[in-house]
C-alpha cells in the first residue's frame, strides 16, 4: 500500500500534484474551509460572512468550521512536504489561527448574533457564486434552446423565414455548448491555493492546532506520533467534529458549561454548531413530552433555514472531482470493510444528476477525439479521466478505476514534463476537469441518432374539454412549436381519443389536417402507414391549423369514455420505428378496451392491512409491459393527469416509472388555478435540452459495486439504466455495497458515464468523474456525510418500501435508520465523555432529524387513509423519485417567508432578501402574510388581524364581498402592494427554473382548507398521529439512548 | 401391472422435463445475471415455459392423485398448491421491468424447486426400477408357472 500510496502522490506531471497528493494523504480532513475560510481575498464566497461570525459564537478563535479547517488542512501539507514540492512559505497568513480567542460568550447575545447573519448571508446560498473560479469570457451563446420564452405566435411561418430566424442560433450544439473552452480552472486554483496551504504547517507548534490535529489522527500515519496529543482531546474535538479549536478555557472539562453548550447553538446551522446540540437532561427528568420545558430551547434546534448548501467542499480536497451537483456521495468517505459499513445504518450511495443545469460559466466541455477515437480502459472501459496517471514517457496510462496499463493511441501522444504530467493537459479538459463530454464516433451508434420526436396523445373527452384543458394544451404546444429543439429535424405527431381513436394526418402537402377515426379497440391498427408522424418544419402549417382546430374540433362532444389502453397502443405503433418522448393528457379514468383500470379507490378498509400496499402498485399488468416495450423503443412517456376523481396515477405513472418519464398531476384541474403552472411545465418539458435514447453506467473502482438504482428508468443490465430520453430535471440515486471484506485502495473511484443523442443528432458520452477516499474509521464516514444526499437516498427507499409495505412500516424503517446511526455516533463518543444526558450528533447531519421528520410527513409517506389522496399520494411518490437533492430538500421543508413587511415597504430596487422562518405555527403572526413554498406550489398564508387594506389589495376585491378564498385567483392588480407581491413570487420562481409554483390563498381559521393546504406542511408542529420536532428530537434521543 | 410400469415411465418422463424446465430457468436468470442475454429476451424465454412447467408439474400430481399413489402425490401437493395460488395471482410471470430487482429471489426460488424435482425424480426412478423388476419377477414367475421349463 505504501508505495503505491507514493506513486499516486507523485502523480508525475500534474501542476497541482502537491495539491493531487493532498487527496491521497489528507483523505481524511475536510479542508474545504481553508480557502473560504482564510483566503480573505477569494472571490466573494458564501462561506465568508462566517468568519466574522466566528468569534461571535464563542466557541473561541474559530468559531465556524471554515476557520477551523485551515488547522486540518495542514495534514495534508505534511503529507506533501516530504516530496519536496513546495517548502512551505513563512507564515503569512496569522489571521486565522491565532485570531485572539475570545471567550466572551456571553458578551454576544444571541439574537444578535442571528441577526447579523440573516443581513449578511441569505441570499448567497441560493445562487452560489462561482466557486473560487476566474470569471469566464462571457459566452454569448449560451444555450439558447433551454429558455423558454414563450414566443408569440406570428404569422403562419414559412419555413424559409424560419429558417432565417433560427440561423443565428449556432446549428451545432457542439458550439452551443462550447464557446467557454476555457483553459482548465481547477489547475490554476489549484496552483494558487498551495501555497495557501502549505504555509499551514508552520503552525503546528501550536498547541491549538495540535489539539485540532487528533481529527484526522486515526486515519493518518503520515504524523510523527510524537505530535499526538492526549487522547482524550483528540477525541473530543473529533466527536465535536470540526469544532474549531476550543479556546484555552474550554478543554473538556469547561464542556460541560452550559453556557457555553447552549451558545452555539443559538447560532442556526453553519456557524458553530457542533456534534452536541442540545442538552436533554431536564427534560428527560420530567414533564410532559412536547411541553415547552425551559431545558429545550425550540429556537436552537438546527433548522436548514439559510437554503440548501451544495457542499462543494469536496471540491477542495479532490479538485479533479466533478462537481458535487452532477454526483453526490451520501458520505464522501467510502468504508474500508464490512464490518465498518455494517456499523453505518444509513445508506451508503450516491445521487446521481448527469445533466444538472451548469450555472454560466460552469458548463460542461465538449471534447472531440476525432479519428483517434475516445480514449478508454482496454478492461474496464473507463474513459480517460483526470485521474489517470501516464508513465513510460507518457506512451502508457494507467487506469484509476483497474490500474491497468492501456497504451497511448498515437494521436494522443503527449510528451511528459520534468514532472511527469502531459505537457498538453491545459488544452485538454479530459485531463483538467470532473466533468466533461466527449463526442462519440459510429460505435457508439446501434442506428444513425435519432431525430428529437414529440407526440402527444390527448384525451379529448368531455372533461377534458369543459375544463379549458385542451385549449390550453394545443395553445402551449402551439407556443413552443418554434422552440422544440432539433431544428430541422424535429417529428410530431398527434392521436387524440376518447371512446374511439382520431388519428391526424399532417401531410405536408395537404393544407388542412385530415382526421381519420378508428373504432375498433380490440384490434388497433393504423389507418395510414406514415403521415401521422410528421417533420415539423416540413408540416408547419399543417401542425398550426391543426392546433388552432383541435380545441373547436371537440367542442360539443358529450363523450365521456376514455379508450386510453387502445390509444397507448397506437401511440406505440405509430412511434416504435423511431422512439421519442410520448406526451398522453390523460383526465379521466381509462375506462375502455386493454388497459381500463376500475374505480378501485381509496379503501379505507385497506389501510393498516398487509393490502395497504396493493393500492400504490398498478392493478393491471398491461401498463407495466406498455412500459417494459415503450423502453425497448426508446420511447419516454410523461404523464399529465388531470382527473378531479379518483383516475388511478399509481397505474398510469408506472408507464413514466420505466420509461425514464415524469408523472405530472393537477388535481382537479381549474383553469383558473393551474392554467399558468401548465403552460410553464409544457413549455418547460418541450423545450429543456433533452437527451434522446440514453443509457447510463456507473463504473466505480475494485471493491465496490452500485447494487441497486432508484428513480425512473429501466435496468437493462445489471448495471445500466436505459433512459429513452433524459433532461436536467431528472435524478437518480444508488445504493453501494462492497464486494471485498477488507479493502486494499486508499481511494476509490466512481464514473458516471451517460450516453445519449443530443437534440442536435450528436452523440455524446457525458461522463463525470469523482474520488472518494477509504476510510477505517466510522468518525470520518460521519464527518463526510452529506445531509442532502442521504435524504434524497432516504426518501427514495421509503417511497419503494410503501409500495411494498404499509406506510407505517415504511415511516418506522425511516426513523429506525436514523435512530440506529445516532446511536451509533454516540456510542462513538458518548462514554468518555459522560454526555449521558445530552443528543449528540454530527455537525455534518444536523439537520438529517428534521428532514426524516419531514419526510415521514411529506405527502408521499404522511398518515393515512385520510392524511392525503390516493393519487395525491402517488404522484408526489413519483415525483419524489426523481427530484434532484435540492428539489427534494425544498419540497419537504418548504420555504416559509413572511412578506407583509416586504409589501408595505417600498424598496426600490434593493428587495430586502426574505427570511426563511421555522415552519411552525410559532413563527405566524395573525398580523402577516406568509409564502410558503414548496418548489411546486405557492400557499399564501393570510393572517386574521390582517389589515382589510392589505387584504383586498393583494385580492383585488373586497373580501368581505367574496368569501371563498378557494376561487381567487391571484394576479396583478393596479395596486403597489399587488404588484410587489407580484414581484417576490416572480423572483421566488426564477430560483427554481424546474418547475412553476401555481398560487393559492388561504386565510387564517379558513377550515377545513388551511388544514390541508397549509397547516399540513408546518412540519414540525404536533398533528394529529404525528409528533412536532421536539418530540421527536426527544424520541430519537431516547431510542438512541437505549442500548 | 403393466400400467404402473406405464405410470413410472410418464412420470419419469414428466420428472425429467421438470428438471430440464427450471434448469433452463436458471441458466437464463444466470446468464441475464452476466449480462448475456436482455431482460426482454429473458423474460419471453422463461414466461414462454412457466405454464407448461405448471401444466406437467398439476399433471403429474393428478396422476398420481388418481392413481392412489399417496406418497409421491403427498410430495407434490404443496408445489402444486403454491403454483396454482401463483397464477390465480397471475404472478406466475417474470416482470420484465422488476427482474434485476428480483433477480436473487427467482434464483432462489428456482434453485429450490429444482432441488425438489430432483428428489421426486430420484424416487420416480426407483419406483420405476421397482416396478420393472417385480414385473419382470412375475413374467419370469409366470413363465415358469406356465410349464414351459
Amino acid at each position: 500500500m505504501q508505495p503505491r500510496g507514493k506513486e499516486q502522490a507523485n502523480f508525475p506531471g500534474r501542476p497541482t500534484s502537491p495539491f493531487l497528493a493532498a487527496p491521497q494523504s489528507s483523505t481524511p480532513f475536510r479542508s474545504p474551509g481553508p480557502v473560504g475560510g482564510i483566503e480573505a481575498s477569494g472571490p466573494s464566497r458564501a462561506t465568508t460572512p462566517f468568519v466574522t461570525s466566528g468569534p461571535m459564537t464563542g466557541l473561541g478563535a474559530s468559531g465556524s468550521p471554515q476557520n477551523m479547517s485551515p488547522f486540518l488542512s495542514s495534514g495534508p501539507a505534511i503529507g506533501t512536504q516530504p516530496s519536496s514540492y513546495r517548502a512551505p512559505p513563512p507564515s503569512m497568513r496569522s489571521n486565522g489561527p491565532s485570531s485572539p480567542p475570545t471567550s466572551s460568550f456571553s458578551a454576544q447575545d444571541a439574537s444578535t448574533y442571528q441577526q447579523s447573519q440573516a443581513l449578511g448571508f441569505p441570499p448567497a446560498p441560493m445562487h452560489p457564486p462561482p466557486i473560487g473560479q476566474p470569471h469566464m469570457p462571457p459566452s454569448g451563446t449560451f444555450r439558447p434552446q433551454s429558455q423558454i420564452p414563450v414566443v408569440p405566435m406570428g404569422p403562419p411561418p414559412q419555413s424559409s423565414s424560419q429558417l432565417t430566424s433560427r440561423s443565428n442560433m449556432p446549428p451545432s450544439s457542439g458550439s452551443v455548448f462550447s464557446a467557454p473552452r476555457t483553459p482548465p480552472q481547477p489547475l490554476l486554483q489549484g496552483y494558487s491555493n498551495v501555497p495557501q496551504r502549505a504555509n499551514v504547517p508552520p503552525f503546528q507548534p501550536d498547541s491549538q492546532f495540535q489539539a485540532s490535529r487528533p481529527v484526522s489522527q486515526p486515519l493518518m500515519q503520515v504524523y510523527p506520533a510524537a505530535h499526538v496529543p492526549p487522547t482524550h482531546t483528540s477525541q473530543y474535538h473529533a466527536h465535536q467534529s470540526l469544532v474549531p479549536p476550543p479556546p484555552p478555557v474550554g478543554g473538556p472539562m469547561g464542556f460541560s458549561s452550559r453556557e457555553q453548550l447552549q451558545h452555539p447553538l443559538t447560532g442556526p446551522p453553519i456557524g458553530g454548531v457542533q456534534g452536541l446540540i442540545e442538552e436533554f437532561q431536564s427534560l428527560t427528568v420530567g414533564s410532559v413530552p412536547g411541553a415547552l420545558d425551559p431545558g429545550v430551547d425550540t429556537k436552537s434546534l438546527p433548522r436548514p433555514l439559510n437554503g440548501a448548501e451544495e457542499p462543494t467542499k469536496i471540491l477542495e480536497v479532490y479538485p479533479f472531482n466533478c462537481h458535487p451537483r452532477f454526483m453526490c456521495l451520501t458520505t464522501h468517505a467510502i468504508p474500508n470493510s464490512q464490518s465498518l459499513l455494517s456499523r453505518w445504518h444509513l445508506p451508503l450511495g450516491a445521487v446521481v444528476h448527469p445533466l444538472a443545469e451548469a450555472p454560466d460559466g460552469e458548463e460542461v466541455p465538449i471534447v472531440n477525439f476525432g479519428p483517434a477515437g475516445i480514449i478508454r480502459c482496454r478492461r474496464c472501459r473507463t474513459y480517460v479521466n483526470p485521474y489517470v496517471t501516464f508513465t513510460d514517457a507518457g506512451r502508457k496510462w494507467r487506469c484509476n478505476l483497474c490500474s491497468l496499463l492501456n497504451d497511448v493511441p498515437g494521436e494522443y501522444y503527449c510528451a511528459l514534463d520534468a514532472t511527469g504530467r502531459r505537457c498538453d493537459l491545459d488544452q485538454r479538459p479530459e485531463l483538467s476537469k470532473g466533468s466533461v463530454e466527449f463526442v462519440a464516433s459510429t460505435e457508439y451508434m446501434v442506428r444513425p441518432p435519432m431525430p428529437p420526436l414529440y407526440f402527444f396523445l390527448i384525451d379529448v373527452s368531455v372533461s377534458a374539454v369543459c375544463s379549458g384543458l385542451l385549449e390550453i394544451v394545443a395553445k402551449t404546444i402551439k407556443s413552443c412549436l418554434d422552440d422544440l429543439p432539433g431544428f430541422p429535424r424535429t417529428q410530431i405527431g398527434f392521436i387524440t381519443f376518447d371512446s374511439t381513436l382520431h388519428f391526424h394526418n399532417l401531410k405536408s402537402s395537404l393544407t388542412q389536417p385530415q382526421m381519420l377515426v378508428v373504432a375498433d379497440l380490440d384490434d388497433v391498427f393504423l389507418p395510414l402507414p406514415d403521415d401521422l408522424l410528421v417533420n415539423l418544419s416540413d408540416s408547419r402549417h399543417v401542425v398550426d391549423a391543426f392546433l388552432d382546430s383541435l380545441p373547436v374540433m371537440f367542442q360539443g362532444t358529450s363523450n365521456v369514455e376514455s379508450a386510453f389502453g387502445p390509444a397507448l397502443k397506437a401511440a406505440f405503433m405509430v412511434m416504435s420505428q423511431l422512439g421519442g418522448k410520448l406526451l398522453i393528457f390523460q383526465s379521466t379514468l381509462p375506462s375502455l378496451g386493454v388497459g381500463r383500470l376500475r374505480l378501485r379507490g381509496d379503501d379505507l378498509r385497506m389501510y393498516g392491512t398487509d393490502k395497504e400496499h396493493t393500492l400504490r402498485l398498478p392493478e393491471d399488468p398491461f401498463y407495466k409491459q406498455m412500459a417494459a416495450e415503450f423502453t425497448k423503443n426508446q420511447i419516454a412517456v410523461d404523464i399529465y393527469a388531470f382527473s378531479e376523481k379518483y383516475s388511478d396515477i399509481a397505474s398510469l405513472g408506472s408507464l413514466a416509472k420505466y420509461t425514464g418519464g415524469q408523472v405530472y398531476h393537477y388535481p382537479s384541474f381549474q383553469t383558473a388555478v393551474h392554467q399558468e403552472k401548465l403552460r410553464y411545465e409544457l413549455a418547460r418539458n418541450l423545450t429543456r435540452e433533452t437527451a434522446w435514447e440514453a443509457v447510463m453506467r456507473i463504473r466505480c473502482g475494485k471493491g465496490v459495486r452500485f447494487t441497486t438504482y432508484h428513480g425512473h428508468f429501466m435496468l437493462r443490465s445489471t448495471d445500466l439504466l436505459a433512459l429513452p430520453a433524459v433532461d436536467c430535471d431528472k435524478a437518480f440515486a444508488m445504493q453501494l455495497s462492497l464486494e471485498e471484506t477488507l479493502m486494499t485502495t486508499q481511494t476509490v473511484y466512481f464514473q458516471v458515464a451517460l450516453l445519449y443523442t443530443s437534440s442536435s443528432g450528436e452523440r455524446r458520452i457525458r461522463v463525470h468523474t469523482a474520488a472518494a477516499p477509504v476510510v477505517a474509521d466510522l468518525s470520518e464516514m460521519y464527518r463526510q456525510a452529506d445531509t442532502g444526499a442521504i435524504v434524497s437516498l432516504l426518501g427514495r427507499l421509503a417511497i419503494e418500501n410503501s409500495l411494498s409495505q404499509k406506510l407505517e412500516d415504511a415511516r418506522q424503517s425511516l426513523q429506525l435508520k436514523l435512530v440506529k446511526s445516532l446511536k451509533e455516533y454516540r456510542n462513538l463518543y458518548v462514554v468518555q465523555h459522560r454526555l449521558g444526558g445530552r443528543l449528540i450528533f454530527p455537525e455534518s447531519l444536523k439537520f438529517l432529524p428534521l428532514y426524516v421528520l419531514s419526510l415521514c410527513k411529506s405527502v408521499a409517506l404522511r398518515g393515512g387513509y385520510a392524511d392525503a389522496l390516493l393519487d395525491e399520494r402517488c404522484a408526489a411518490g413519483y415525483n419524489m423519485m426523481i427530484l434532484p437533492i435540492s428539489g427534494m430538500l425544498k419540497l419537504i421543508y418548504p420555504d416559509l417567508f413572511r412578506i407583509d413587511e416586504n409589501l408595505l415597504k417600498d424598496f426600490k430596487d434593493g428587495q430586502e432578501p426574505l427570511r426563511q422562518l421555522p415552519l411552525s405555527a410559532q413563527s405566524l403572526d395573525p398580523k402577516g402574510v406568509y409564502v410558503l413554498d414548496d418548489g411546486f406550489n405557492f400557499i399564501i398564508w393570510l393572517g386574521r388581524m390582517l389589515s382589510s387594506d392589505l387584504l383586498n389589495n393583494i385580492v383585488g376585491v373586497e373580501l368581505a364581498s367574496f368569501p371563498d378564498l378557494s376561487r381567487v385567483v391571484l394576479c396583478q392588480h393596479d395596486n403597489e402592494i399587488s404588484k410587489r407581491l407580484m414581484r417576490i413570487l416572480k423572483e421566488l420562481r426564477a430560483r427554481d427554473p424546474s418547475s412553476y409554483q401555481s398560487c393559492r390563498l388561504v386565510r387564517q381559521g379558513e377550515q377545513p382548507r388551511e388544514l390541508s393546504l397549509f397547516l399540513t406542511n408546518l412540519v414540525e408542529d404536533q398533528t394529529a398521529g404525528s409528533s412536532g420536532y421536539v418530540d421527536w428530537i426527544l424520541q430519537v434521543f431516547r431510542q438512541s439512548q437505549g442500548s | 401391472m403393466a400400467w404402473e410400469l406405464f405410470l413410472w415411465l410418464l412420470a419419469f418422463a414428466a420428472a425429467i422435463s421438470l428438471i430440464g424446465f427450471s434448469a433452463y430457468q436458471l441458466i437464463c436468470l444466470s446468464d441475464l445475471e452476466f449480462d448475456y442475454i436482455n431482460p426482454y429476451d429473458l423474460s419471453s424465454r422463461i414466461n414462454a415455459v412457466v405454464v407448461p412447467e405448471f401444466m406437467v408439474q398439476g399433471t403429474l400430481c393428478i396422476l398420481f392423485l388418481l392413481t392412489w399413489h399417496w406418497f409421491p402425490f403427498l410430495l407434490m401437493a404443496p408445489i402444486t398448491y403454491y403454483h396454482t395460488k401463483l397464477y390465480m395471482k397471475r404472478k406466475h410471470l417474470i416482470d420484465v421491468t422488476e427482474i434485476f430487482r428480483l433477480l436473487n429471489e427467482e434464483k432462489k426460488y428456482r434453485i429450490i424447486k429444482l432441488a425438489f424435482y430432483c428428489s421426486i425424480f430420484i424416487i420416480v426412478i426407483y419406483r420405476l426400477v421397482t416396478t420393472a423388476v417385480l414385473l419382470l419377477m412375475e413374467d419370469d414367475y409366470r413363465t415358469m408357472e406356465s410349464g414351459i421349463f
